[in-house]
């Protein structure tokens, strides 16, 4: 039986989540030529610039308001003022987005106020200045890129101006996805012979090439046409509950654009839902190369099944990455053993225990949780794999666990976001990725494609008689 | 000297001058005046400043080994302020583990301070083997008036070890400059002096402002052990809790980054009257000078002589070997304060010349330092921002850029060598054999064969054509 518990500690020993700022600067990423202006101290702007840039290694680059002790006494408006000012003048973006802080929220400054001032004393300033609230003490990273969408969906979209007036489009909402990911997606749509409008895609601006002379603006990118035709869209399709779910509806509400909020698509069937959706709205058939794709990764999983099926995984990070990862984790035979995650989310927590209980496999659903519990769990009863984002390294260390980098940060090790974990092909990767990881803790132990050491589950005492060829 | 960048932001001109043919100062202004620093950004300039408390808890406090590393803020300022500073030690603690009172919504509303309370009995019982708790303040909680001086009181009793409360709260200062005095002058009051331990510390001095990134200390701490000397406390890098108390003790302050913690030997001085020195511990000249002003205080110049002479000749050589290749190249140094007047010199005995030299939160005396050392036609920036960074990189195309994680995307994205002065690519850097470290580096980074590739095999970006599919080439 699975079941929830709930971290009841005050204290949060090594966090999986950061803050909300950082969701809506990596959401505005994937508009082109806009810009952000955080609204805050200057670390607000420089702490997630830095991780961002750990991440994607590309250049990052958030303005701010610099807030200082003074500010702070008589309000960050002026500030505010000045930044629009000197962002608009200095970068011609086509878009600006302020996003709060704890600062700014506590002191209590009137961010749309200041941007209606600032657009009265500037009628030449003719682009969208949308405002989004950021406190880092609401929520976590992924609620800075959710309001974010809701802004978007509430003040870009242009009404239709007759009735089913459409742009034969599809609106896509990706969620928090690395390049790799959107770029896959892109690849489905474009399979099937369909036109997404993507909210949003910054699957170029934070995974750029080199270009000799390097481009004026960065390329990629939704462009403010796209988004404000949005509205005309056939349907839209949220991949992640809690990261575009609300914005899919608002476009249901506002502008009659029929919301499909799916589970996010990592492994056979979640992939096969959005395929099925995709479908649906259109009536376009699957085409071959996907059905080939598809086929590819049931061989993947047949192929592999004899060294993952039965393993114990602990899973940590963002509640719709879980969701969709448990979906795969079940299909290559693996447990779930531990699904930890920092939002206090009952309901989410509920869904969890009937998914797994669907999947056929045994949970604990940890919400509020930190990496400190999951490793005073994995100690008392160990697992074979983690899956999570790199500050579980110190997990993986102590307890000689491979961990499967999964997520946001990675950013110990090189490319992750390039690659894709959604759609069949994302699911084959994942399937090699994972079972590779387990050859390689027991790489003494391989010979040709034979596991020589049985017993995954835990620790083995049975002396290792070939290793690579050499006696042990 | 004019920015193209700023047309639209004349206020940074007076934080850009120009060492000129005669050696004067040329200010953007067009005044004489020296550059200005220290002083509040400009909103919305893309700068690379951070924030009090990153100089707080990132510099001065986070290298503390055995302390409890408590946030009390909201999440965020603790995750990114986790594990990626490579201030090393010889126990890793302080580098895995991070710990935040994760206030909500209903915190802010109501007050922290119980919760701050409970969270460092809940963290000192989970972690009883940690020596006291260092705890950061944030925005939020300053604003809402959490007293956490009271809490860290009242929690010392409860936990019976050090409880030491930061007021480093983010919009304190200009840049991160201000979170270290605050770093100081706490560990200053809160520890320092707080034990008197018996024993012989005539030949004891404090390293101050050394934060062993990469464990730099590994490189010069076996050279002053060799001239007769001992090392008592290192603020703080490679640090205890225990070590901070009896720093007092020491005869000498040897002072290192002169930004971020004369503040400590200042106060020592004038408390317990320590006398100090300022070193440079990067490059060969400055680091014998280190070792013969630190040997004169003591009177042990003969053995200084010796173990400079002896590690001058394992390295000699091979500095020679290196200055052959990177001779004549031009650097831009972008770093957080002392490390752009630090290295200058370290460059010349590598047959380079430092052409830009810009910092985060330097000081007027940082700018006098660099200015000194300058040739004229060497350009300086204060609070560079990210435009004026593509800028230097793209106009003044210098041959080397030394800077930050931040800062490196940009120099690659324009076909620029980069080294990480701020992590280091491998170090450490620091010492006679450290500076091997750093020309191998230097050396790497100037002739990888890519930056020929780009020159010769690079194309500019295909036509930017909008489809439903993003952008895609033009076929």
């Amino acid at each position: 039986m699975s079941y929830i518990s709930k971290q009841e500690r005050a204290v949060a020993i090594n966090p999986t989540r950061s803050c909300a700022p950082i969701g809506a600067m990596l959401a505005n990423y994937g508009i082109h030529g806009a810009i952000t202006i955080n609204h805050g101290s200057q670390g607000c702007a420089t702490y997630p610039r830095h991780q961002m840039a750990r991440h994607f290694r590309e250049p990052v680059e958030v303005a701010t308001t610099s807030l200082s002790e003074k500010t702070t006494v008589y309000g960050g408006k002026g500030n505010l003022l000045a930044a629009l000012k000197n962002i608009v003048e200095r970068f011609h973006p086509t878009l600006i987005m302020v996003c709060s802080t704890c600062l700014s929220e506590t002191i209590g400054d009137d961010i749309p106020g200041v941007i209606d001032e600032f657009l009265d004393k500037h009628p030449e300033v003719t682009i969208p200045i949308l405002s989004v609230k950021t406190p880092s003490y609401i929520g976590n990273h992924t609620t800075g890129f959710d309001n974010f969408l809701k802004e978007i969906a509430n003040n870009l979209p242009e009404r239709r101006k007759k009735k089913g007036e459409t742009n034969g489009k599809i609106n896509m909402i990706p969620g928090w996805v690395n390049p790799g990911d959107i770029r896959e997606l892109k690849h489905i749509l474009r399979e099937m012979g369909l036109h997404g409008v993507w909210l949003t895609d910054y699957s170029e601006t934070l995974d750029g090439g080199y270009y000799e002379p390097r481009p004026h603006v960065a390329r990629g990118g939704t462009t403010i046409e796209e988004l404000r035709s949005s509205s005309k869209s056939l349907a839209t399709v949220a991949l992640q509950r809690h990261v575009g779910g609300e914005a899919a509806h608002i476009y249901e509400r506002r502008y009659n654009v029929p919301a499909h909020v799916l589970t996010m698509p990592i492994g056979l069937a979640n992939t096969d839902a959005l395929v099925d959706t995709l479908t649906e709205i259109t009536d376009h058939p699957v085409p071959e190369t996907l059905q080939v794709e598809r086929a590819r990764l049931l061989d993947a999983l047949v192929d592999t099944h004899m060294f993952t099926t039965g393993l114990r995984v602990a899973l940590y990070g963002d509640p719709d990455l879980l969701e969709g990862l448990v979906g795969l984790v079940a299909e290559m035979g693996m447990t779930p053993a531990y699904v930890l995650t920092a939002a206090d989310n009952g309901p989410w927590g509920e869904r969890m225990v009937e998914l797994s209980e669907e999947l056929g496999v045994e949970s604990e659903i940890i919400l509020k949780g930190d990496l400190h519990e999951l490793h005073k769990r994995i100690k008392a009863r160990p697992v074979d794999l983690l899956i999570g984002h790199s500050k579980g390294k110190f997990i993986a260390d102590a307890e000689r666990i491979p961990l499967l980098r999964v997520g946001f940060p990675v950013e110990d090790r090189f490319g992750y976001h390039r690659r894709a974990i959604v759609g069949y092909n994302g699911a084959i990767a994942l399937v090699d990725e994972i079972t590779n990881l387990i050859f390689e803790r027991k790489a003494s132990a391989v010979v040709s494609n034979t596991l020589l050491e049985l017993g995954v589950e835990g620790p083995s005492n049975v002396p290792i008689a070939v290793c690579n060829g050499s006696a042990a | 000297m004019k920015f193209t960048c700023n047309q639209t932001l004349p206020e940074r001109a007076i934080h850009i001058a120009l060492k000129g043919p005669d050696g004067a100062c040329q200010r953007g202004d067009g005044s004489g005046c020296f550059i200005a620093s220290n002083s509040a950004t400009t909103p919305g300039d893309m700068t690379e400043r951070g924030c009090t408390y990153a100089g707080c808890r990132g510099v001065v406090g986070g290298p503390v080994k055995d302390v409890i590393q408590l946030t009390h803020g909201p999440i965020g300022c603790a995750f990114f302020s986790w594990g990626y500073r490579p201030h090393l030690a010889d126990s890793d603690f302080h580098m895995k583990y991070t710990f935040v009172s994760d206030m909500n919504e209903t915190n802010i509303v109501f007050g922290g301070e119980k919760k701050l309370l409970q969270c460092i009995i809940e963290a000192s019982n989970e972690f009883p083997e940690a020596k006291g708790v260092f705890i950061y303040n944030t925005c939020s909680t300053a604003l809402i008036g959490d007293d956490g001086r009271d809490v860290a009181k009242q929690a010392e009793e409860l936990i019976g070890k050090p409880v030491v409360f930061f007021e480093c709260e983010g919009f304190k200062g200009v840049s991160q400059s201000m979170g270290h005095h605050v770093g100081n002058e706490t560990i200053f009051r809160q520890l320092v002096g707080s034990v008197e331990p018996e024993g012989d510390f005539s030949r004891a001095i404090n390293i101050i402002g050394d934060y062993n990134i990469k464990n730099d200390l590994r490189t010069f701490e076996y050279l002053f052990e060799a001239i007769g000397v001992k090392i008592l406390t290192r603020f703080t890098g490679n640090v205890s809790v225990d070590e901070l108390k009896i720093m007092h003790k020491a005869t000498l302050n040897v002072v290192h980054c002169q930004r971020s913690a004369t503040y400590i030997a200042d106060m020592m001085r004038d408390k317990y009257g320590t006398p100090y020195i300022n070193v440079t511990l990067w490059g060969i000249k400055h680091m014998s000078e280190a070792l013969r002003a630190t040997a004169a205080f003591f009177g042990l110049e003969a053995e200084a002589e010796a173990v400079i002479a002896r590690e001058l000749a394992a390295i000699q050589p091979k500095i020679d070997a290196y200055r052959q290749r990177l001779q004549g190249k031009t650097v831009f140094i972008y770093q957080g304060g002392p490390r752009a007047w630090h290295w200058i010199e370290l460059l010349r005995e590598l047959g380079m010349e430092t052409m830009t030299a810009a910092t985060t939160f330097g000081h007027d005396d940082d700018y006098q330092k660099i200015f000194d050392q300058l040739s004229p036609g060497a350009l300086m920036v204060d609070n560079p921002n990210v435009p004026e960074i593509e800028e230097i990189l793209r106009d003044r195309r210098p041959d080397l850029f030394i800077s930050g994680n931040k800062e490196k995307y940009v120099a690659y994205k324009l076909g620029v060598p980069f080294v990480n002065g701020h992590t280091y690519d491998t170090g450490p850097y620091a010492g006679f054999v450290g500076m091997l470290n750093f020309a191998r580096d230097i050396d790497k980074a100037l002739h990888a064969p890519i930056w020929q590739t780009l020159r010769t095999r690079a194309r500019p970006a295909p036509v930017a054509h909008h489809t439903s599919h993003g952008f895609e080439e033009v076929v």
